[in-house]
């Protein structure tokens, strides 16, 4: 239900490795900000979770990201409640870590879709118990046998809603029938954005893929964010603003934290890397390598950026009129130079 | 020397909207015009990311130039300029009307009944339209797990028409799927435990006329008859109908074959290869174009 606050948070700024000390607990509830393994993933918090080797984690989520990668490459996602269990679209759709643990039972998966997860973050943000929507009817993601949270006994109406939809006729206009479904309710909020002011007023450019709804969807919200900017500066122009500072309970300044996501206007994604992450996870022995080399071995988050080196920081980018680069090889041939879609140019809007 | 993209933006009407001869072309590219010709100019379209992207992103720089597309990250009306990889991607976000959230893609755009139509992938199809991209065996036990619905099953059933491009092979092109993410023209009412036409199902609601139009293959393009039953229209260029029926796991209607798949036509081609994909991201190589497109082109 609706957590009655009674006051303002006060956000406070602490570094990367003191935020994941302070709100990650084995066995809790989280949800990532941004849009599959591409945009705005807080992948250094992710990072950090593994370094920490916090465990058993229950995400809940609309996709699969960087983040949830890393952690199912260790093993610490026990329950996985999304609609898209890949990462990577075209730099490596599937997760081979999920696939492999959830094959070897020790991982369950929750099966919605993709609107479906959007409406339980909005019933969770608003403060509502459920939501109803138009979630397929005669899809087997409704079929009644098909509730892996239900089988394993899990659904205890506390942090797991009793039931994972129920299926009614529309009470008010007639409209058919409906799927009513339970509202997300995370602990945990970890939200990438490209400023916060140091109240915790935050804004990112670009998507927003549903990340004002979880910031107000979970008991707390963690930020990171790509600098941290006087509150003042944010002021300027509050309607570009997504996240006010009341919800916020830590910021965490970590430029290039997103990486190998991308941030819009301040660097874009890295297919190639995340091409060598998807390579490493198809055999154990690769895995452990690429853990040890881009997780453990680095002393802190700026040592992986000095071994990223700055060619590719440079080569990511972003320029400051589209907020991508064209600097980066994503496929076999560079980028052109263009001024306008083709389509603007040849016939307009 | 390279031309720049104005200079081979002026030679696009020069170069003959013709078909194509079959060796001056590839699959892929065969396919993602194929998609391209699903689009009208009035549309407004709900594409997932890979070949359908490629696809819409090619009709809107041909034959829908006026098309909206809607990314579900929350992108709606993108004017791109680079093929984006995601469907998040800042690429496809660029020159956009709004920017938003899922909420405004899957509830006031979908839901709204805004979209006119979905373009998506699909693991597996069965003959009524249903897609599987969930798993295959056993749910609890799958023998192969994919990634699930991601937008699939909001898209695929909300919007007015939808088109699946699916690689098509007889463990693909089934009877009944084993999983089905999202419901094709006949799927289970669960509350009967009646398999059912999805217009009883999803009677009073305002989906229920809503559901796939077509599906393009790497074999052919496929429609679906007024029991919501999948028929093949054309097959492409050097594949037999023999062929299309062994590629699938049912009794394919063949009666209604209008012949072979349109070619692409050298303007098509040349958008594609030029504007759509020049960084070869989904194509897998540059096609070398007959002497007399050269010519035109290298005039640029």
């Amino acid at each position: 239900m609706p957590r009655i606050r009674g006051k303002s948070k006060t956000a406070e700024i602490l570094t990367l490795d003191q935020a994941v000390k302070k709100h990650m607990k084995n066995g809790m509830q989280i949800a990532f900000s941004g849009f599959t393994g591409f945009n705005r993933n807080p992948f250094a918090f992710s990072w950090e979770i593994v370094r920490q080797g916090f465990k058993d984690l229950h995400v809940i989520d609309r996709h699969g990201s960087c983040c949830t990668w890393l952690l199912n490459a260790v093993n610490a996602i026990k329950i996985y409640e999304t609609d898209w269990m890949g990462w990577g679209e075209m730099a490596g759709k599937l997760d081979v870590n999920l696939s492999r643990n959830y094959q070897q039972g020790k991982m369950i998966l929750e099966d919605y879709a993709h609107g479906a997860m959007a409406m339980r973050f909005l019933a969770g943000a608003i403060g509502a118990p459920f939501i109803p929507y138009s979630a397929p009817l005669g899809s087997d993601l409704y079929n009644p046998e098909y509730d892996a949270l239900g089988k394993a006994g899990l659904r205890d109406g506390k942090k797991i809603p009793k039931k994972k939809f129920i299926q009614m006729e529309e009470p008010f206009w007639g409209d058919g029938d409906t799927v009513l479904l339970p509202a997300a309710r995370p602990d945990l909020a970890i939200i990438h954005v490209a400023q916060a002011g140091d109240k915790g007023t935050c804004r990112w450019r670009g998507v927003g893929t549903i990340d004002k709804e979880i910031s107000f969807a979970c008991d707390r919200v963690v930020v990171i964010a790509e600098e941290v900017v006087p509150e003042a500066e944010m002021r300027k122009l509050p309607e570009a603003n997504q996240i006010p500072y009341f919800t916020v309970d830590t910021i965490v300044e970590c430029p290039w934290g997103a990486f190998p996501s991308s941030v819009p206007f301040y660097y874009d994604y890295d297919a190639p890397f995340m091409r060598l992450m998807d390579a490493a996870s198809r055999n154990e022995t690769d895995l452990k390598k690429w853990l040890d080399e881009w997780v453990f071995s680095p002393k802190n988050w700026e040592d992986f950026l000095v071994k990223l080196g700055a060619k590719k920081l440079l080569d990511l980018r972003a320029d400051s009129v589209t907020g991508y680069s064209t600097r980066m090889m994503r496929g076999k041939k560079p980028a052109p130079r263009m001024k306008m879609a083709l389509s603007v140019a040849r016939s307009g809007y | 020397m390279a031309k720049s993209m104005e200079q081979l933006m002026e030679v696009i009407d020069l170069i003959p909207d013709e078909p194509a001869k079959v060796s001056e072309f590839i699959l892929p590219e065969l396919m993602a015009i194929a998609v391209a010709h699903e689009v009208r100019n009035d549309d407004i379209v709900f594409a997932g990311t890979g070949l359908p992207m490629v696809g819409i992103m090619t009709a809107n720089f041909t034959n829908a130039p006026k098309a909206t597309l809607i990314y579900e990250s929350g992108i709606c009306d993108g004017k791109t300029m680079h093929v984006p990889m995601s469907v998040c991607d800042q690429r496809a976000a660029n020159q956009s009307s709004t920017l938003g959230g899922l909420v405004d893609t899957f509830g006031y755009y979908l839901q709204q009944g805004f979209v006119s139509l979905g373009f998506l992938g699909g693991a597996a199809i069965d003959k009524y339209g249903g897609v599987n991209v969930t798993s295959i065996g056993d749910y609890y036990k799958p023998s192969h797990r994919f990634t699930g619905s991601g937008g699939n099953a909001d898209i695929g059933t909300m919007a007015k028409r939808t088109a699946f491009i699916i690689l098509q092979e007889k463990r693909r092109f089934l009877e009944r799927n084993d999983y089905t993410t999202t419901p094709g023209w006949w799927c289970w009412d669960f509350k009967t435990k009646e398999w059912k036409p999805k217009k009883e199902v999803w009677k009073g609601t305002a989906f229920a006329d809503c559901g796939p139009t077509a599906v393009v293959t790497n074999m052919g393009v496929y429609r679906f008859d007024k029991n919501g039953i999948i028929y093949l229209e054309t097959h492409h260029p050097g594949i037999t109908i023999e062929q299309v029926k062994d590629g699938c796991g049912f009794d394919l209607n063949v009666s209604m074959v209008k012949g072979e798949t349109a070619h692409p036509t050298y303007r098509e081609l040349f958008v594609l290869r030029e504007f759509v994909d020049p960084e070869l991201i989904f194509l897998p190589a540059k096609t070398e174009y007959p002497a007399a497109i050269q010519a035109i082109i290298n005039k640029a």
